[in-house]
C-alpha cells in the first residue's frame, strides 16, 4: 500500500531524517578524524563551525522525527479503513509483524536524537567542548537506528494489503473474553490504578528530594523510575483511562485518543508523558558527565532544570489523563 | 590591568605556501581609564592585534587576558559572548547598515543580550540624546551625514555598556577603534 | 524575566524587519511556495471531500448485497435465493433490486438505473431526505422516476417533464419525473435513475422471478460477517458483498488516486525545493556584510541560525496559510475546477459536485509533510553557510 498520501508522507519523513542525519554523520566523521582544540588552523575553525551545522541538522531531524511519529500513528488509523477487520490504528499496526516494531523504533528515535541535543547543549556550555568526541561517536551510533527506522517503515507498508484480516483493539486490549489475546492481562482495574498513582507519587517524591539534595545514585533512580513509569502509564492509559475518555467500557485503545472526536486530548496526554519521560531519563544521560573537566556546574544546572520540568510534565500528565476518570467518579456516566 | 598580552604570535595559514606571520611575540599592557593609540605602517599587523584584543580572532600562541577573561583557545562562541558584554567597535568605515534606521543600528548589539524591549529602547534613547542625534532616530542610516554617521558608530560601540549597578562585577567595556 | 525567551523575541523582531527589507525576494519565494502548497492541498481536500461524500451515501446502503455469478460474470439472481437467505437466523429483510446501466446514445452517457421495491425497502421513507425537489411516490405506484440533477437538466432541455428510455426491443418507455436528488449526493446520484422495480424489469426485460441483486438487511451489525459467511456457504454461485468491503474499496480507489496525484505533485515540489535552495544559498555581498557586522557586534553563530530559522518558518507559515486557504476556496467555492476531471470521471456526465472539504488536523499535517518539511530540510545547509561567514572579514576588508 505505497500509493496513497499517508504512505508517501511517511516515506518523505523517513528519507528527510536519513538525509539530515546522514549529513550530520558526514561531519561527525570529519570531526572525529581531525578535531584538535589546541590548533588555530583553518581546518579547526572549519570544524568548530561544523558543530553548528551538525546541531542544526540533528535538531531539524528530531523535529521531522516527531512529526513522523504522529504521522505514523495517524497513517495506521487511516490504513484501518481499508484493511478488513481493523477498526482503528491498533488493528493496522498488528496487520503484520513490522507495525509495532516500527512504532517502537520511531519512539526510540525521538528519545535518542533528543539525547544527542542534550549532550550538545551541555557540551557548548563549557569552553573546552569536552564532549565533542563523545557526542560525535554517539551520533555515528545513531545511524543504524535511522536506517532501521526507515527500513521497518517500508517493510511495514509493503506488507499491508487490504485483504488481511486483523484483530482490533477491542480484542487486543479488551478483557480476555472469548479467547481473544489480551496483552495486558493479569492486572485488575483497581490494582493498575493503585500502581499508577503510587508510582506517580513516588516519582514526585524522588524528584523533590533530588532537587533538594542532589545525589548521583538518586538521579539514576529517578531516570529508571521514569522509564518504568512510562511503560506503566502507557498501559494504564490504554486499559483504564481510555475507556473513560471514550465513554465506552469496552473500547480500550491507545490511539483513538488522538482523534478529533475526543478533542485531540491524546496529543496533550502523550506530549506531557513523552516530555516528562524525556527530561526524566535525560538526567541519567547527563549524570555520568559530571566527573568530566569543567562539566560539574553545567550538569548540576541542567539536572535542576530537567528534574523541575519533568515533575511539571508529570503533574500535567496525571491531571490530563485522569480528568475523565475523576469526572466520571464525581459526575457519573452521562454527565 | 584591563588588557594583557604576553608573547602573542599570530600566523595565518600556518604550514601552507601562503603562510603569513602577522604578529611575532607581542607583549602589551593597557590600564583601565586610559586612551591608547596604535600606529604603524600599512600591513604591519595593527588590525590583527586589534582583532585579538577585540576577541574576534585568536592568537596562534601566547597568553592573553582581556577584561578578566583569558580567551586563548576558546571556542568562537565564548569569545562572542565576551565580546558582546565588554567590547565595542568603531570601524574606520563605520560598518553601519545603511538599510536600517539609526535607532535599529544602535540596537543591534543589544539584541542577543536578551534584554526586554523597554530596557533596550531606554539605553538607545539615552545614547541618541547624549550624541544629539535623537532627531535622526528613525532615519535610514544610509541617508545621514558623515558626522552623524560617526556619532552613530560611537553610540553603537557604547550601547552594550553594562548599567552602573553591575559595574562592580562586570569590567568596564573597552572601545576598540579600527 | 527569562533572558532566553526575550532574546528569541528580539531575534524574531529583527527577522521581521529583515524580511520586510528584502520583501521582493522573500515575496517571490512565498508566492511560488504558496502555489505548490495550493496544488497539494487542493488534491488532498478534493480526495477527502469525495471519499467522505461517497462513504456518507453508503451509510444507508444494505449491509449485504448478493449477486450471482455465471461464467465469472454477473447474472440475474432468482428470487428463490431470497427465501433461502431470509431463513438464515439474524436476517431482518431480503429485498430484490435491479441495478443496471443504460447507455444513452444521444448524450453518449452511461446512466445508472436502480429499480427498487418501495414496499419492502426498510429505509424507503428515508429516500425522501435525499431529494432536493419532489417526493417519493406511494409504494405500489409505477411509471415514476427519481433522477440526478444532470439527467433532470437534459430532460428539461428537451422541453418535457417525461424521461423516455428504450427497451432492448427499441420500444419506448416514458416515466414521469417525480423527484430530483440533492446536490450533496451528486458523486453517486448525478447520473442515477431510480424507478419502481417492476418498471425496471420491464425496461431491461428481466423475468419477474429474478433481480440483478438482493439486498440483505441484518438486525445486528456485529453479525454481518457471520451472516455473509453463511450466505456464501448456502449459495455457492453467489457473490456476497458487505457494506464495509464496498467502503474499503472506495477508500483504496480514492486513496490510490490521491497518492498517484501526490507522486505527480512531488515533481513540482522537487522543483520548488531546488528553487528554495538556490534562493537561500545565493548570499549577496550586502547580506554577507550584514552578517559579518552582526557577528562582530556579538551575535553568535546560533543567533544567526535562529534568524534564518525564523525567516524560513515565517515564509513557510505564510505560504502554508495562503496555500491552504486558497485551496479551500478553490475546492469549496470553485468546485476544484482545475482538476475535477482527473478526480471524478465516473461517467461522461461530469457531476457538478458541491465539494465541502472538512478541515481536519490530519489533512493539514499531511500537507505540511509534503511541503514544509522538505523546504525546511532544504534550507538547513544554505542557512548554516550564511551563518559561518568569518568575523574578521569586516576588519580585513577595510
Amino acid at each position: 500500500m505505497f500509493l496513497n498520501s499517508w504512505s508517501i508522507a511517511l516515506l518523505i519523513c523517513g528519507v528527510l531524517v536519513l538525509f539530515l542525519l546522514g549529513l550530520a554523520a558526514r561531519s561527525a566523521v570529519r570531526v572525529l578524524l581531525f578535531w584538535d582544540p589546541d590548533s588555530d588552523s583553518n581546518r579547526q575553525i572549519r570544524l568548530e563551525n561544523e558543530i553548528w551545522l551538525t546541531s542544526t541538522l540533528v535538531e531539524c531531524g528530531l523535529g521531522v522525527q516527531i512529526v513522523s511519529l504522529v504521522v505514523f500513528v495517524l497513517a495506521a488509523d487511516y490504513f484501518s479503513q481499508s484493511i478488513v477487520g481493523a477498526m482503528c490504528a491498533t488493528g493496522s499496526l498488528l496487520a503484520n509483524d513490522f507495525g509495532i516494531p516500527a512504532l517502537i523504533v520511531k519512539i526510540g528515535g525521538v528519545f535518542f536524537y533528543g539525547f544527542w541535543i542534550v549532550l550538545h547543549q551541555l557540551d557548548i556550555r563549557s569552553p573546552k567542548y569536552p564532549l565533542v568526541r563523545l557526542k560525535y561517536v554517539y551520533l555515528l551510533l545513531l545511524m543504524p537506528l535511522v536506517v532501521l527506522d526507515l527500513a521497518l517503515e517500508i517493510v511495514y507498508i509493503a506488507g499491508l494489503t487490504p485483504e488481511i484480516i486483523t484483530s482490533c483493539c477491542a480484542v487486543v486490549f479488551g478483557d480476555a473474553v472469548g479467547g481473544g489475546t489480551n496483552l495486558l492481562s493479569g492486572l485488575t482495574h483497581g490494582m493498575s490504578l493503585l500502581l499508577f498513582y503510587g508510582s506517580a507519587l513516588l516519582l514526585l517524591a524522588v524528584g523533590v528530594v533530588l532537587l533538594k539534595t542532589p545525589r548521583p545514585w538518586l538521579s539514576l533512580v529517578f531516570g529508571c523510575l521514569w522509564l518504568g513509569f512510562f511503560i506503566l502509564a502507557l498501559m494504564t492509559v490504554t486499559t483504564v483511562f481510555s475507556s473513560y475518555i471514550y465513554a465506552m467500557p469496552y473500547h480500550k485503545c491507545p490511539f483513538c485518543l488522538l482523534k478529533p472526536e475526543y478533542q485531540y486530548i491524546g496529543f496533550a496526554i502523550y506530549a506531557a508523558l513523552f516530555g516528562g519521560t524525556f527530561m526524566g531519563t535525560s538526567v541519567v544521560v547527563a549524570e555520568p558527565l559530571r566527573s568530566m573537566e569543567g562539566m560539574g556546574d553545567v550538569v548540576s544546572g541542567y539536572r535542576k532544570k530537567a528534574v523541575g520540568v519533568a515533575l511539571l510534565f508529570l503533574i500535567l500528565f496525571s491531571v490530563l489523563s485522569s480528568y475523565h476518570y475523576v469526572r466520571y467518579l464525581i459526575v457519573g456516566g452521562e454527565g | 590591568m584591563l588588557i594583557e598580552l604576553e608573547g602573542v604570535t599570530k600566523i595565518y595559514n600556518q604550514g601552507q605556501i601562503n603562510e603569513v606571520v602577522a604578529l611575532r611575540d607581542i607583549d602589551l599592557r593597557i590600564k583601565e581609564h586610559t586612551l591608547n593609540c596604535l600606529r604603524g605602517a600599512s600591513g604591519c599587523g595593527k588590525s590583527t592585534l586589534l582583532s585579538i584584543i577585540g576577541c574576534v580572532i585568536q592568537p596562534t600562541s601566547g597568553r592573553t587576558a582581556i577584561a578578566g577573561l583569558q580567551p586563548a583557545r576558546m571556542p568562537d562562541r565564548f569569545l562572542t559572548v565576551h565580546r558582546r558584554r565588554c567590547i565595542g567597535f568603531i570601524f574606520q568605515n563605520y560598518n553601519i547598515l545603511p538599510a536600517l534606521t539609526v535607532r535599529e543600528n544602535i540596537t543591534l548589539p543589544l539584541v542577543p543580550l536578551g534584554l526586554s524591549r523597554r530596557a533596550m529602547a531606554e539605553r538607545v534613547e539615552r545614547l541618541l540624546q547624549q550624541f544629539s542625534i535623537g532627531h535622526r532616530g528613525n532615519f535610514p542610516a544610509g541617508r545621514i551625514s558623515g558626522g552623524e554617521l560617526q556619532r552613530v558608530a560611537i553610540a553603537r560601540a557604547l550601547v552594550n555598556d553594562p548599567p552602573p549597578s553591575s559595574w562592580q562585577t562586570n569590567p568596564r567595556p573597552i572601545s576598540t577603534a579600527v | 524575566m527569562n533572558g532566553g525567551l526575550t532574546k528569541h523575541l528580539n531575534i524574531i523582531d529583527y527577522t521581521l524587519s529583515s524580511l520586510w527589507r528584502r520583501r521582493a525576494r522573500n515575496a517571490s519565494v512565498l508566492i511560488v511556495f504558496a502555489g505548490v502548497i495550493f496544488l497539494v492541498a487542493s488534491f488532498q481536500f478534493v480526495t477527502e471531500a469525495l471519499t467522505e461524500t461517497a462513504l456518507d451515501s453508503l451509510r444507508t446502503a444494505p449491509e449485504i448485497t448478493i449477486q450471482r455469478l455465471s461464467a465469472g460474470r454477473q447474472t440475474e439472481v432468482p428470487l428463490d435465493y431470497g427465501e433461502q437467505v431470509a431463513s438464515i437466523h439474524g436476517v431482518r429483510e431480503v429485498v430484490p433490486r435491479i441495478w443496471g446501466y443504460y447507455f444513452d446514445e444521444v448524450t453518449g452517457a452511461n446512466l445508472t438505473v436502480i429499480g427498487v421495491d418501495l414496499e419492502r425497502m426498510p429505509l424507503g421513507e428515508k429516500l425522501n431526505l435525499t431529494l432536493a425537489e419532489g417526493e417519493v411516490p406511494e409504494p405500489g405506484a409505477s411509471g415514476w422516476v427519481l433522477v440526478g440533477r444532470s439527467i433532470k437538466r437534459i430532460v428539461e432541455s428537451k422541453g418535457t417533464a417525461y424521461l423516455s428510455l428504450f427497451r432492448p426491443d427499441l420500444s419506448q418507455a416514458s416515466y414521469a419525473i417525480t423527484g430530483v436528488f440533492d446536490a450533496v449526493t451528486d458523486v453517486l446520484t448525478n447520473d442515477l435513475i431510480v424507478m419502481d422495480i417492476g418498471d425496471a424489469r420491464d425496461l431491461f426485460h428481466i423475468s419477474p422471478a429474478a433481480a440483478t441483486d438482493l439486498c440483505v438487511y441484518v438486525a445486528n451489525l456485529e453479525e454481518v460477517p457471520n451472516i455473509a459467511r453463511k450466505i456464501a456457504a448456502a449459495l455457492p454461485d453467489a457473490r456476497v458483498l458487505t457494506r464495509s468491503q464496498i467502503s474499503q474499496t472506495y477508500q483504496v480507489v480514492f486513496g490510490w488516486r490521491s497518492g498517484f496525484a501526490s507522486v505527480c505533485l512531488l515533481t513540482a515540489l522537487a522543483a520548488f525545493v531546488i528553487f528554495a535552495w538556490d534562493k537561500a544559498s545565493g548570499l549577496s555581498p550586502e547580506e554577507r556584510r550584514e552578517i559579518t557586522i552582526l557577528k562582530i557586534l556579538g551575535w553568535e553563530t546560533s543567533d544567526i541560525l535562529a534568524v534564518r530559522f525564523w525567516e524560513g518558518a515565517l515564509v513557510a507559515g505564510g505560504a502554508f496559510i495562503a496555500g491552504c486557504t486558497g485551496a479551500y476556496i478553490h475546492v469549496a467555492y470553485f468546485d476544484a475546477s482545475l482538476f475535477r476531471s482527473v478526480m471524478v470521471g465516473w461517467s461522461v456526465i461530469h457531476p457538478s459536485l458541491r465539494l465541502v472539504p472538512s478541515l481536519q488536523v490530519s489533512t493539514l499535517l499531511l500537507i505540511f509533510c509534503f511541503t514544509v518539511l522538505p523546504y525546511m530540510a532544504a534550507t538547513v545547509i544554505p542557512a548554516w553557510r550564511s551563518a559561518i561567514v568569518p568575523t574578521d572579514s569586516a576588519l580585513s576588508g577595510m
